[in-house]
């Protein structure tokens, strides 16, 4: 299993998260990590949050089954590298 | 079917297509033509970034770019900034996004699967992406009838105008191109199994036609404005003719209903699909009563699908909007040159389903 | 032209019961279909819970009296069997049936078919079961089976708009007779259980691992359920030549979206609201006259939450009764409309309003809650229900006893 810092976890994660969602020309660069995924900007929505859900399962093996639990998880960039840092398998 | 004298027709004010030859720029009509040589025919995409920006185009399939840009080229066309209603129709729906869903389950054991492959599969996924892009709350609607999916679609729409529930509605159909249902489709003989040039498809002389796709969108009015094509004045469907007679009597029956009479139909709009066993009828039909009208054709530029009978509508309104027929669909013109008021598509899906739509301007 | 629409017969089969009768005394005796999948082959089978049909392909060809081997997908059999009960209940000839329109509803078509050999059909040189089930995907392939052994040709339609589908081809079928371009219409919807749509729902993570509890503050999903129901749509003028004598007559109707977000329903349920509004000013009632409301009530956090407060907004806190059945039957998706409106005729015919189970502790957010016994004698004269869909298809109908 990786040993990534959450600082080192937050440029993967962009990059995984534009992939996954499927955000064509947008660097991963111009997410900023503390900044509310699911709010007025971005416009992303429920379906989202189920996308990413799956992504971190395929890519760190963290299997999370509640709605809810996904919501508080998913806030931020920098939130999801907490979790990430903390539950992940692979 | 239905005794339809009872419908009262509408205006066509504005279209957006994107089909297998390059139609979504309205300025254009069929001026250059695309090439097939193993019989699927794919759309000629336009730039979805003039229609769409990242976030909103994010997760989105190829079926949902282009049908939210076709809806957007027609309601930009009809000067409408969201329209009343919609309605759309498709016969297969998002096969690629079910099929992707499917493959997941099968090779995943149905773990760790795509949401959004299984929510863009849904049949009415487009209709209510357009009600959201559109923020349109309106009566919505999504018609699958097979042959005459599109049909239904523009009826309910008639009756809507006609209920007076809508002013505007947006109706659109779509249809793609899937390997498994082509090959379904090759082993039942729909579709041809030697490899034909979609130009010269009317020329093989075989059973089967061409797998096409394609979308097509219109906006529906109850009112004339300066940028109407034409007007829709009424639409039938006969589904299982028993035989040649009884279309005939149908064709016959629906012109006169509508105050018409086979000679005054100055356009003919045949939906002839070059599959030589299932196109007889419609061929006859354009034999016995329209020698004297323009023919044109449109299958061989669009291939089959169950709803392409919405390209030969489109064909059908171009060419009475612009008054020019384009090389590419003509097959004979009139012998007599005068104005074109009057065009008549008469389409058939693999034998089964029949339907004419009557157009003037 | 503005013809009143008749409902003269129904035809109904889900979980809870193979025919309209056996449905009724299940959900008079708070009898549920919710179980185990035995026909089904998924990972989930001992992690879900559905309303299935404790019928075999084989055993509904049987009961739909076709042959086995001819390619009838499971969805359309049970549309068969539903649809031959309505004929028969609305008394039609083989004559009426032929002049009737059908307009039938299915979303999931026979995907179910598809899904058992989808790799092998693939490859042109293959061949094996699959060969029947060849060009019975597409949901219109129902409607085609069901329309030639009618011996129906003169208006074919099929709605997909997922939830609301059925309870959508009831109200086409109701306009195709008001104005005057139908005297009889047979409408309604079917759909069979499929991998697709359990793993669809579950990965939306909208299944509830329990038995569902729609209404209640701690509800978290629906179960999925199969079914078909159709009813029989008849014009008032050939009520009036036939002397019979009508269920319930159709008395309003509309169709609105939500356009809120692809599969949710706005927090406030703005489109059910207009949905339910319009209904009842076609059918020229006030809020205060409905008896009861048949709920769209899947039980998930997000529909409740939504049609609860549009319930609470148009009816104020003196809301008339108001349960959802989907705890007998599960969310039979397509066919729900249908299937719920076929009950709210029992409804009619029994004067009995159903109960609400597995209610026990109310929302947080409304002032409202479901009814939680079964009432007899319960005087009904007009019946709302909702579908609500994917896309933000929002519907209602309303029924008035005859």
């Amino acid at each position: 299993m990786q040993t990534q810092t959450i600082e080192e976890l937050i440029p993967q994660l962009k990059v995984q998260i534009l992939e996954r969602l499927i955000i064509e020309g947008m660097d991963p660069e111009e997410l900023d990590e503390d900044m509310p995924l699911f709010g007025e900007v971005t416009g992303l929505d429920s379906i989202d949050a189920l996308e990413l859900v799956v992504m971190l399962e395929k890519c760190y093996g963290i299997k999370i089954t509640d709605a809810k639990v996904a919501r508080k998880i998913l806030m931020t960039v920098r939130t999801i590298a907490e979790y990430v840092y903390e539950h992940r398998e692979i | 079917m239905l005794t339809d004298q009872t419908i009262a027709g509408c205006h066509i004010n504005g279209a957006g297509v994107i089909s297998p030859q390059k139609t979504y720029d309205n300025g254009d009509f069929l001026s250059e033509l695309t090439y097939y040589d193993d019989n699927i025919l794919t759309c000629i995409l336009p730039n979805f970034k003039d229609y769409l920006n990242p976030f909103q185009m994010r997760r989105l399939s190829r079926m949902l770019r282009m049908g939210l840009s076709a809806a957007t080229i027609c309601l930009r066309e009809a000067g409408l900034k969201k329209p009343d209603a919609i309605i759309t129709a498709t016969g297969f729906g998002f096969q690629w996004d079910m099929g992707k869903f499917l493959t997941e389950i099968l090779e995943q054991q149905e773990q760790q699967l795509t949401p959004t492959y299984f929510m863009q599969s849904t049949h009415n996924a487009l209709s209510g992406l357009i009600a959201l892009f559109f923020k349109c709350m309106g009566y919505n609607s999504t018609y699958t009838s097979r042959g005459f999916a599109f049909e239904t679609a523009l009826h309910d729409a008639l009756l809507l105008l006609q209920e007076k529930e809508a002013q505007h509605v947006l109706v659109g159909s779509f249809d793609e191109v899937y390997h498994v249902q082509y090959t379904d489709y090759v082993r039942l003989g729909y579709i041809k199994r030697e490899k034909v040039n979609n130009i010269r498809v009317f020329e093989a002389e075989t059973e089967g036609t061409l797998q096409g796709e394609g979308m097509a969108f219109f906006i529906m009015s109850d009112q004339p404005k300066p940028q109407t094509w034409c007007r829709l004045k009424n639409l039938h469907m006969v589904y299982r003719p028993s035989d040649y007679a009884g279309l005939a009597a149908e064709l016959i029956e629906f012109l006169r209903g509508n105050g018409v009479a086979p000679s005054d139909v100055d356009v003919l709009v045949n939906g002839v699909s070059g599959d030589v066993v299932r196109d007889r009828w419609n061929l006859d039909l354009q034999n016995k009563y329209f020698d004297h009208a323009t023919a044109v054709r449109f299958k061989h530029l669009t291939g089959e699908y169950d709803t392409a009978a919405s390209f030969g509508l489109w064909l059908g309104a171009k060419i009475l909007k612009t008054q020019t027929v384009p090389e590419a669909a003509l097959v004979s013109p009139s012998p007599t040159h005068g104005p074109l008021k009057t065009a008549l598509v008469c389409n058939h899906y693999l034998g089964k389903y029949y339907s004419f739509f009557l157009l003037t301007l | 032209m503005n013809r009143r629409v008749f409902i003269t017969g129904y035809g109904v089969i889900t979980a809870i019961g193979g025919n309209g009768p056996e449905n009724f005394a299940s959900l008079r005796d708070r009898k549920c279909g919710y179980g185990r999948l035995e026909f089904l082959e998924t990972r989930y089978q001992d992690d879900i819970y559905c309303c299935e049909i404790k019928l075999s392909d084989e055993a509904l060809c049987r009961r739909a009296c076709v042959s086995t081997g001819c390619g009838f997908t499971r969805t359309t059999l049970l549309g068969l069997i539903a649809i031959r009960e309505a004929i028969a209940s609305a008394g039609l000839t083989d004559q009426e049936v032929r002049n009737a329109g059908l307009v039938s509803a299915t979303t999931a078509g026979g995907i179910r078919e598809l899904e058992r050999h989808f790799f092998e059909r693939q490859d042109l040189q293959s061949s094996g079961d699959f060969i029947t089930f060849l060009d019975t995907v597409d949901p219109g392939e129902h409607m085609e089976r069901l329309a030639d052994i009618l011996g129906m040709k003169r208006y074919l339609a099929t709605v997909s708009t997922a939830c609301s589908s059925s309870a959508n081809a009831l109200l086409l079928g109701a306009r195709l007779i008001k104005t005057g371009l139908a005297d009889y219409m047979i409408c309604g919807g079917t759909e069979a259980l499929a991998k697709i749509t359990i793993n669809g729902f579950n990965a939306l993570m909208i299944l509830d691992r329990e038995h569902c509890k729609p209404f209640d503050q701690n509800r978290c999903g629906l179960n999925l359920g199969e079914g078909a129901a159709y009813l029989v749509l008849e014009a008032e003028e050939s009520l009036k030549r036939s002397g019979k004598k009508a269920i319930a007559e159709l008395t309003g109707y509309a169709n609105f979206n939500d356009a809120f977000h692809q599969t949710a329903s706005s927090p406030e349920g703005a489109g059910a609201l207009k949905a339910m509004r319009k209904a009842l000013n076609m059918g020229g009632i006030n809020p205060s006259d409905v008896d009861y409301i048949n709920a769209h009530g899947t039980g998930t956090e997000n529909n409740d939450l939504s049609e609860g407060l549009a319930l609470e907004t148009l009816f104020g806190v003196n809301v008339p009764p108001f349960s959802s059945t989907k705890p007998y039957t599960g969310h039979t998706t397509s066919a729900a409309g249908s299937v719920e409106a076929a009950f709210c005729l029992m409804a009619f015919e029994n004067d009995v309003i159903y109960p609400n189970i597995n209610f026990k502790q109310p929302m947080e957010e409304l002032n409202i809650r479901p009814t939680t016994a079964l009432k007899t004698n319960a005087g009904l004269k007009n019946i709302l229900t909702n579908s609500l869909g994917f896309g933000g298809s929002t519907t209602s109908l309303l029924f008035a006893k005859c």
